[in-house]
């Protein structure tokens, strides 16, 4: 079973890396994040999901997001290994949650009152880049937020690890692997 | 049980699936859902991301929807109705607290945002990330088969085994409102 599990995970990442090369994936911006020096990894929307959350801030309302990862994360995620291998990469994309009518309507009849919530607006997308020499002093990451493909400042990207300090046990990463259903 | 069935056919997505054996996911699905005779898809938890939801009291769960490359390639050409072969899959865990999380907003929080406790407390109670599994759904578009059914059959599974033939005759009903985008609520997160 694990083996067939590793032949999926190996295929869907060649798959990735062939879409990376789609320019319909999107994403071309050759801007670097300042200290890290990160671009946007082509064709980083269609990689594969590692799981959901919501999340609350000061003054921003909520977001729904998305982390997804490259082959290298995503296999990491499954077998649990710790830390990171070198070149994996996980991206958290970031949208507005707005209300949804339409869903509330039809959720009305079997529960009454019940709001749902859908992606609105992207708001902007994160990476964080493994790699143990190049990133040594960050605990081998490497991290980047693009707003509308435009590197945040400098300012903010010093914010970066000391935020993740807090999940030095996970080698930096919030994020657990959400099950199949 | 019945109800959560009947509400999570009703909000998004659902969909059946032609399948084989087994699945990346690690279940061993044998089993066809009532109705439409659809099992659970291999492979579907690598499945490429159109979009994430959340639901709100008494369900409070938080959603990822996936499609096979015939979804991702329709969604991303605007086409409509989604071609034969199309597979929608939506994913739904309980939303539950990050203790990690937590502890970066209050670590964080205090310090440097100089956000009261209380402030940081309200992200907190604002902030979930995706806990244990609750149910899967498809839909999957076969125009000859499910013509009756504006092309699509449905499948919800718990666990790995699928709901029953009551919940699965609410399906369609339930995206009927949604006739104008080819029965389907989600739209591609950009």
């Amino acid at each position: 079973m694990k083996r067939i599990i590793f032949s999926l995970v190996a295929i869907a990442g060649l798959a990735a890396v062939v879409a990376s090369f789609n320019p319909a994936s999107g994403h071309a911006a050759e801007e670097a994040s300042p200290i890290y020096g990160v671009t946007i990894p082509p064709g980083y929307r269609d990689w594969q999901l590692i799981a959901v959350k919501q999340l609350q801030f000061a003054g921003k309302g909520e977001q729904l997001r998305a982390q997804v990862g490259n082959d290298i994360a995503i296999k990491a995620f499954k077998e649990g290994t710790r830390p990171f291998p070198d070149g994996a990469i996980i991206a958290a994309l970031h949208w507005t949650r707005v209300p949804s009518a339409d869903n509330d309507k039809v959720l009305d009849g079997p529960f009454p009152g019940t709001h749902s919530f859908v992606v609105g607006s992207p708001v902007n997308v994160q990476f964080m880049v493994k790699d143990s020499k190049k990133y040594a002093a960050t605990g081998g990451w490497g991290f980047a937020d693009f707003t509308n493909e435009k590197p945040g400042d400098k300012a903010l990207h010093e914010t970066c690890f000391p935020c993740h300090a807090p999940a030095k046990d996970r080698d930096f990463v919030f994020t657990n692997y959400a099950p199949a259903p | 049980m019945k109800r959560i069935a009947f509400f999570c056919v009703a909000v998004v997505m659902v969909a059946g699936a032609v399948a084989f054996t087994t699945s990346a996911s690690g279940h061993s699905d044998e089993e066809v859902a009532p109705v439409y005779g659809v099992r659970v898809p291999p492979g579907y938890r690598d499945w490429r991301l159109i979009s994430v939801a959340r639901v709100g009291d008494p369900l409070n769960d938080l959603r990822a929807k996936l499609g096979n490359d015939t979804a991702m390639k329709a969604y991303r050409e605007g086409k409509l109705p989604f071609p034969d072969g199309t597979i929608i899959a939506r994913l739904a865990w309980q939303q539950v607290t990050s203790e990690a999380i937590t502890n970066a907003f209050r670590v964080r929080g205090g310090t440097e945002t100089h956000l009261s406790p209380e402030q940081v407390e309200k992200l907190v109670d604002g902030s979930f990330v995706a806990g244990p599994p609750t149910n899967v759904q498809f839909m999957v578009k076969d125009s000859t088969k499910y013509a009756s059914t504006g092309g699509w059959g449905f499948a919800q599974f718990n666990n790995g085994k699928p709901a029953d033939e009551a919940t699965h005759k609410t399906c369609f009903s339930c995206h009927e409102p949604a006739k104008n985008s080819d029965y389907v609520f989600t739209r591609y997160a950009p």
